[in-house]
């Protein structure tokens, strides 16, 4: 499993597929709920749904996200 | 090292605490059986649920704490939480032990929170619940190594198999038993934080001893890390002001000193888990889409999962009218079967009209509608447990967005379907302020289980009854269901509106676990379903009840009956005779039955004309001409004008209300009727009708848009704290619903 290495925003990981969340940005206490709900740096993450909100799988526990301008997740898309 | 000194035979407590969707209600119910206490914490709104821990030689309380993902105090239920688990909430002292319920399947996220708790000091103990699902998701979990690291007890438990359980109830015990250790700081999460956070908590906690506040450094670690936190707010409140400068100028230097606030929390927090876990917990690689997954791929779809809700709805409401026709006419019969009792027992007076057409035809009329309300919170309850109800707030989240408001504001919502009480109570979920207010406020619309009552009366007495679709559906569910969902629709402006003028603001992030999908748990419906049915007879049994006595006394008073009771106690005698007179053939016995059948009926005009004058010269009757120029325009007669205003202080008042006025009001030919017939068989002093569809229709609408619940009210007042938001709920609402149902009557009259 290679990991290609051009970083993009979450909402950009196309349905069903994987990534790992690279770099978390924001407002810090926003960042903050995020990693409290188990989302963080070094995760893989999988597209369940794209969209606003979007749906991701993470560890298999599904969260719905729409974080608007408080805060960013990118992902380096995984390439099998 | 402090030792318990609690004796045997009291009363120990112990808190359960853990993250939403780890099972922890019915590990509840697994523990404590089906006993719980609800009530609120002292002095907050946070809802606490008790329950005595069964099968123990021990007398065992259990606190159910609100789920959590951390500790953090940023809102209300997390703050209780804290204080409920360090003894600092009033008349409460501190459990003895946390039981901290973990999901076995997603360790590493959730001993966050158990990092947080054993920091409180308590003794612990971990419970892996969800045991069954390690297996089945391919993970491995060696339980014992993370007790060893620990240094806590671990039971692994699956408790919607109650498996596991006689385990963690030994280990309670045992705990309880056993001398009180504390762990050693080295052993904490808080190790691993930078060296400058410790020393800016010890000299904060310092400063605040100096200054006559003595706090725990757990707390004192949640004033440093979480801006504009809990804690802080509180401690401002009781007027230490300087907190503020003396949290800044500490955060400033731990900047300067590179300690990023607040993320070296979950970077030290998560550091200390991977210690812990490492090598004890292993994940195989799956890369497949689960059936979760793919169900969510047709149930969180745009459109396809938008029309999915809608026909769910749609069913839901079509069954609510076909289901509880049975029961409803089984409550019937019983009713019957009262009144012709008492009848039969006492002489007419006021006493036997007390009974029978204040008690059985007022309260009894409201216990009529427990079968739909039990049916409707069957349904939401189940939709909750089974995963689905999350999944509609995910597709509704793009539609609450266009009036400015997030997914978030869509359970507080849907749970007011059920009632406005425990919806108003679930905007606490929601963190933005603004969003929150225009939840609450807006709440009260969504049409709760209170107005089925007069929906399903209005409907099955004035809807025709069409149907479509060889027999499956029906005209009457169909508008009942557009009654449902009249409010929401007007909900959408209202929003609009008070997010536009007074809560102004982008709308507020979303973000949401969404569990997988499980069967429903017959235990959690059943107490949720027994709860609210249990809830509404007893509300019927104390604040309806009072209001149909005095009602049925506004009703009876202050004409004289004795006549009335004289001719009704002669036409019982006569109708008596009647019925127990040979039938012959005899000249003579015939001439005899016809003339008491003559009397009979000259008797019945005479009580009718009565009774009739009665209630027109009644107190009720006077005041509800003095307002019938004010419903005159929506289409209604004085009688519904007053059942409606005596409604406010609870809507299903108004069946009672109407079932009494009715039951005194109408000719005793009549008065076995439902009702519905009587309400169908009224007529104005010109001979027309007083029920026509478009007078049903203007109190259906009335109903669907008026403020009449002073339970709600309250509650607006204790969760805003200010008597403002209440009265401007009043106001809009009842404004609202004065427009809409003139609007609605002058609609139907004129395509009638």
């Amino acid at each position: 499993m290679i990991t290609d290495s051009v970083p993009l925003p979450i909402e950009f990981l196309p349905c069903d597929s994987q990534g790992t969340i690279v770099e978390m940005c924001g407002r810090p206490c926003q960042v903050q709920r995020l990693e409290e709900l188990g989302i963080r740096q070094g995760c893989k993450v999988r597209m369940v749904c794209r969209g606003e909100p979007c749906l991701i799988c993470i560890e298999g526990r599904r969260i719905s996200l729409r974080l608007g301008d408080s805060a960013d997740i990118f992902v380096v898309p995984t390439v099998e | 090292m402090p030792t318990a000194t609690v004796s045997e035979t009291s009363t120990r407590t112990v808190a359960l605490i853990g993250n939403p969707n780890t099972g922890k209600s019915s590990l509840f119910n697994a523990l404590c059986g089906l006993n719980a206490r609800v009530g609120n914490y002292p002095g907050v709104t946070v809802e606490q649920k008790v329950g005595r821990l069964t099968g123990s030689k021990l007398s065992i309380d259990v606190i159910d704490l609100p789920g959590t993902y951390s500790l953090a105090a940023r809102s209300a239920d997390e703050a209780v939480a804290v204080n409920v688990l360090s003894g600092e909430l009033a008349h409460q002292a501190a459990p003895e032990i946390a039981i901290v319920i973990l999901d076995a399947s997603n360790i590493e996220r959730n001993f966050y929170l158990f990092s947080q708790v054993y920091e409180l000091g308590l003794p612990v103990i971990a419970v892996l619940n969800m045991w069954d699902r390690v297996e089945a998701e391919g993970l491995t979990v060696e339980a014992e190594v993370i007790a060893k690291r620990l240094g806590v007890p671990v039971v692994c438990t699956s408790a919607n198999k109650r498996k596991g359980i006689d385990e963690l109830r030994r280990t309670i015990e045992q705990t309880l038993q056993s001398p009180r250790t504390k762990p050693a700081s080295a052993q904490l999460a808080r190790a691993q934080f930078p060296e400058a956070f410790h020393q800016e908590a010890q000299k904060l906690s310092e400063w605040l001893h100096s200054n006559g506040r003595k706090t725990s450094l757990y707390k004192v670690d949640r004033l440093l890390i979480d801006s504009d936190g809990h804690f802080q707010k509180s401690l401002c409140q009781s007027g230490l002001h300087e907190i503020n400068t003396q949290i800044e100028q500490a955060r400033e230097r731990l900047r300067v000193a590179g300690c990023k606030v607040p993320m070296f929390e979950t970077k030290a927090r998560y550091g200390w888990i991977r210690q812990l876990i490492d090598g004890a917990v292993t994940r195989k690689e799956t890369r497949s889409a689960s059936s979760s997954d793919r169900i969510d791929q047709w149930l969180t779809h745009r459109w396809v999962g938008m029309l999915i809700f809608a026909l769910i709805m749609f069913v839901v409401f079509q069954s609510i009218w076909w289901v509880a026709k049975w029961p409803m006419d089984g409550i019937q019969w019983i009713q019957g079967l009262a009144s012709g009792g008492i009848e039969a027992f006492l002489p007419p007076g006021a006493l036997r009209s007390l009974l029978v057409d204040g008690v059985i035809a007022g309260v009894g009329g409201v216990v009529l509608f427990v079968p739909q309300i039990a049916i409707l919170f069957f349904f939401i309850a189940v939709l909750e447990d089974c995963g689905y109800m999350a999944r509609a707030a995910f597709v509704m989240d793009k539609l609450m967005t266009s009036v400015g408001l997030s997914g978030k504001s869509f359970l507080p919502l849907m749970s007011s379907f059920a009632c406005a009480v425990p919806g108003i109570m679930a905007t606490r979920t929601i963190e933005s302020r603004k969003d929150r207010m225009v939840t609450l406020l807006i709440a009260p619309l969504m049409s709760c289980s209170a107005r089925i009552p007069v929906y399903v009366l209005m409907v099955s007495a004035f809807v025709p009854a069409i149907k479509y679709a060889g027999g499956w559906i029906s005209l009457q569910g169909i508008v009942l269901m557009g009654m449902q969902s009249i409010g929401a629709i007007v909900a959408i402006p209202v929003a609009w509106l008070l997010k536009r003028f007074l809560f102004p603001g982008e709308p507020a992030t979303f973000l949401m676990e969404l569990h997988s999908y499980k069967w429903p748990s017959m235990v959690v419906i059943y107490q949720r379903v027994w709860e609210r049915v249990v809830s509404f007879v007893a509300r019927a049994g104390s604040l309806i009840f009072c209001t149909t006595i005095l009602i049925w006394a506004a009703c009876y008073f202050p004409g004289d009956h004795r006549l009335l009771d004289e001719s009704v106690a002669t036409l019982e005698q006569l109708q008596r005779t009647q019925a127990i007179a040979p039938v012959s053939l005899e000249q003579t016995q015939i001439e005899e039955n016809q003339i008491r059948e003559k009397q009979i009926e000259e008797k019945l005009g005479e009580v009718n004309r009565l009774r009739s004058e009665l209630i027109e010269t009644s107190f009720l009757g006077m005041a509800g001409h003095r307002i019938e120029p004010i419903v005159r325009p929506l289409g209604w007669d004085w009688k519904i004008g007053v059942a409606v205003i005596a409604s406010f202080p609870a809507r299903e008042v108004i069946i009672a209300t109407l079932g009494t006025i009715y039951s005194l009001g109408t000719g005793e030919d009549e008065k076995s009727q439902s009702l519905q017939d009587q309400m169908q068989q009224a007529r104005r002093p010109d001979g027309r009708p007083v029920f026509s569809l478009a007078t049903a229709m203007s109190i259906m609408v009335f109903f669907a848009l008026c403020a009449q619940c002073s339970a709600t009210l309250m509650t607006i007042r204790r969760e805003t704290n200010s008597w403002r938001w209440p009265i401007f709920s009043f106001v809009y609402m009842t404004t609202l619903a004065y427009i809409g149902a003139w609007l609605t009557y002058q609609f139907f009259e004129s395509w009638s």
